[in-house]
């Protein structure tokens, strides 16, 4: 892809808003292309300096707002009926009128409900057979993952890592091996494929936590700011002691330590 | 409930729901016009408007678009029609004015509020097209499908607009301040 089409890609990617395979090409063009590495910086300094710019300008809405507002709802909705025909009330309807015949409709409609309750099968009664079979594939999609996830080429690994996302119930072992890939495989790519497969495990905290101490061991920066929006994603707020220290490590590569102070503020402020 | 349900009800004669919608999107309206105009009087004035619009054309929301791209349509006039009544000016933050008149201690806290107001600067100095594109991107977080249905352009357009727009900024921005990024 030329550097066009990848400069135009800069301000999703700042906003973690560019799709995996997007982003795979735009860390693959970096890596070969230092013209874009400074334009990234450059952008990147200015998009961080917004948020400052935005947080100063965020007053708060005018309470008076509110009900000026409500004045101007009630003054339409009092113009509509205004303007509304008088609605006349001996109209014919469906509903009986004489309270005989409405328990007898009632009884009806009783009587109607249960019989049709008795002869619609049961959704609690699914086939087993079927049951069994789809055990029988998420089992085999689990062992097929694995399998990929522990190949010699790269591009195999990928494939593991995105034949993982496929299983419907999170397994242990599979786990295992992503946080293996994400803390230990060659191939960047890899390792930001395996990122954003652990978002399935969510609801494991653990998950959050090995993800943080995964920061400061990577050699890229890329991985470390897709782990540290992957932690914003799943609003981790049991490891922001953690982005705290990674925010102001300066061992750390500058635009990790802002992603990780910005991290911080974006989890702060949707508490 | 979803926007577009409550909208479809407002459309139908359910005005009084509006209520929720604008408890929902005031701040966010109110935001866009303050970042347009910088005048917090007449962005409260437009937001007003915005709403009022809203009853005023409920009979025109198709259903199955996002409520929030309508809204900000509405939005969009509203400012172009203001800007019709009066000479476009987009006021300047009053201590960015100020910036280059003082000497620069080497305090961090003191370099970050002047970096703040060099930005504020540049992007009350951008052309309107361009700091409104980004406003959105940057400031109301609208995605770029919802973007593309309030400037009526396709999605690609609007990640090009976005990206000139930044590097428009960038370009000011580092004009102002005399360093680039390395």
């Amino acid at each position: 892809m030329n550097c066009e089409r990848i400069r135009e890609q800069i301000p999703e990617a700042l906003a973690g808003r560019l799709d995996k395979t997007a982003r795979e090409a735009l860390v693959e063009h970096l890596e070969g292309c230092a013209s874009c590495r400074t334009e990234v910086a450059e952008l990147n300094a200015v998009w961080r300096g917004l948020e400052t710019v935005k947080s100063g300008m965020d007053a708060a809405p005018d309470p008076g707002a509110k009900m000026r507002f409500q004045e101007m709802l009630a003054a339409y909705q009092a113009g509509l009926a205004a303007a509304q025909p008088v609605v006349t009330k001996n109209r014919t309807t469906w509903f009986p009128v004489q309270p005989v015949w409405q328990f007898a409709m009632a009884a009806g409609l009783l009587v109607a409900g249960i019989l049709f309750g008795r002869l619609v099968p049961q959704a609690g009664n699914a086939n087993p057979e079927m049951a069994q079979l789809r055990g029988q594939v998420e089992s085999l999609h689990q062992m097929v993952a694995l399998s990929m996830l522990q190949q010699q080429s790269p591009s195999a690994r990928m494939r593991g890592v995105t034949y993982s996302e496929k299983i419907a119930q999170p397994d242990p072992q599979v786990l295992d091996a992503l946080l293996q890939a994400v803390n230990h495989d060659s191939n960047v790519n890899v390792r930001l494929s395996a990122v954003d497969a652990l978002q399935k495990f969510a609801s494991d905290p653990e998950v959050a936590r090995a993800m943080v101490n995964s920061i400061p061991g990577q050699d890229s920066p890329l991985v470390q700011i897709a782990l540290v929006d992957m932690l914003v994603q799943l609003n981790a707020r049991n490891v922001t002691p953690e982005l705290a220290r990674i925010s102001k490590d300066m061992q750390m590569n500058e635009m990790v330590r802002q992603r990780a102070a910005w991290a911080l503020h974006k989890m702060e402020t949707e508490r | 409930m979803e926007d577009e349900q409550i909208m479809r009800e407002v459309r139908d004669g359910e005005v009084g729901k509006l209520e929720l919608l604008f408890d929902r999107h005031h701040t966010g309206i109110l935001r866009y016009f303050q970042y347009l105009t910088s005048n917090r009087t007449l962005s409260d004035d437009l937001s007003q408007e915005v709403f009022f619009r809203v009853l005023k054309y409920r009979h025109t929301y198709q259903p199955g678009g996002s409520f929030r791209a309508w809204l900000y349509q509405i939005a969009r006039n509203v400012y172009a029609d203001q800007l019709t009544k009066q000479k476009p000016e987009v006021a300047m933050p009053e201590e960015a004015r100020e910036i280059r008149g003082a000497e620069t201690p080497p305090d961090r806290e003191f370099q970050k509020k002047q970096e703040t107001l060099m930005l504020r600067r540049a992007l009350a100095a951008m052309p309107g097209d361009k700091r409104e594109v980004l406003i959105m991107s940057r400031f109301l977080d609208l995605k770029h499908e919802e973007i593309a249905a309030v400037l009526k352009c396709e999605v690609g357009t609007v990640k090009v607009r976005v990206y000139r727009a930044m590097r428009d900024l960038s370009d000011r921005f580092f004009a102002l301040s005399g360093e680039r990024a390395s």
